[in-house]
């Protein structure tokens, strides 16, 4: 719904800016997937989406805190911090899947690591981004 | 005959006074049956309530052969090592689902296979040690069981 003198999207970015320096943090869906093959690693994904809506935070989860350097963008330090994060995350939760097949000529080894989407609180200051999952 | 049943009575009332009187010893130490196995024996609980059960593995994972440099080789195998480490733990906790096929023609083996499977979530898993060596990475892992852990 567009006002009369269009300032509708000026009111909505200040709205949103309000709201997120009130609450202090944004909210991000972060989802991995590690495939290993034979103990080898074959496929690696881990995805990144800004949450539309604010996520519920029902219960206090441990936290991590990454370096930051000025400006940077959240995926960025996600992409340089990627195994810190891999191990405060997968700590706490991570499905794991394994196939393995067995004949006289042939081994073949499947492993599978999901880290189930979820939404993590980040909260940026000026040198250092914290990720406190949500539950 | 008198003398004979006399003494059998007098050699059988201690060994009956002690079945009747003495206390049970055993009732205490007898374990109740939570879990019964597949021959219908009572199988003793693993985890005790009072008790932290932890679970030690050594995963294992290769560099692949072509990477863009030596720490991209190292992250991918500590990944690989991980991903072994966690199917350890899935599956001396959880159980693996093993399935077999032979097939047999003129009384001769002619083919055999044997895949298993196992998938689980794992919660409170860490990292207690890791090495790197000649392309193989070694990651220690350890996860700790308790009722406290389960419930929460």
């Amino acid at each position: 719904m567009r006002s009369r003198n269009g300032n509708s999207p000026f009111i909505f970015t200040h709205l949103a800016l309000i709201a997120t320096l009130s609450f202090g943090a944004d909210n991000y869906y972060i989802g991995y997937r590690f495939t290993a093959k034979n103990t080898q690693a074959i496929n690696e994904k881990l995805s990144i989406s800004k949450a539309m809506q604010p996520c519920s935070k029902k219960t206090e989860l441990p936290a991590l805190v990454l370096q930051r350097h000025s400006n940077e963008s959240f995926e960025s330090v996600l992409g340089r911090e990627e195994n810190q994060f891999l191990e405060f995350a997968a700590a706490q939760e991570l499905r794991v899947k394994s196939n393995e097949s067995f004949t006289a000529q042939h081994m073949d080894i499947q492993n599978s690591l999901i880290l189930p989407t979820r939404c993590y609180a980040v909260e940026f200051n000026n040198e250092s981004v914290t990720i406190t999952a949500t539950k | 005959m008198r003398i004979s049943a006399l003494l059998a009575l007098f050699l059988t009332f201690p060994a009956l006074h002690a079945g009747l009187f003495s206390v049970d010893d055993s009732s205490d130490t007898k374990v109740k049956c939570v879990y019964s196995g597949t021959d219908g024996h009572c199988v003793e609980p693993i985890l005790k309530s009072q008790n932290e059960l932890v679970i030690t593995v050594t995963g294992q994972g290769v560099a692949p052969s072509v990477t863009a440099s030596p720490a991209q080789a190292y992250a991918l195998a500590k990944r690989a090592a991980m991903a072994d480490g966690y199917r350890q733990i899935a599956e001396r906790v959880k159980g693996v689902q093993v399935e077999g096929q032979d097939t047999i023609k003129n009384m001769m083996l002619q083919q055999s296979s044997t895949k298993t499977s196992v998938e689980a979530l794992v919660r409170g898993a860490n990292i207690t040690n890791t090495s790197f060596k000649e392309g193989l990475c070694e990651v220690e892992m350890e996860i700790a069981l308790s009722y406290s852990r389960i419930l929460h």
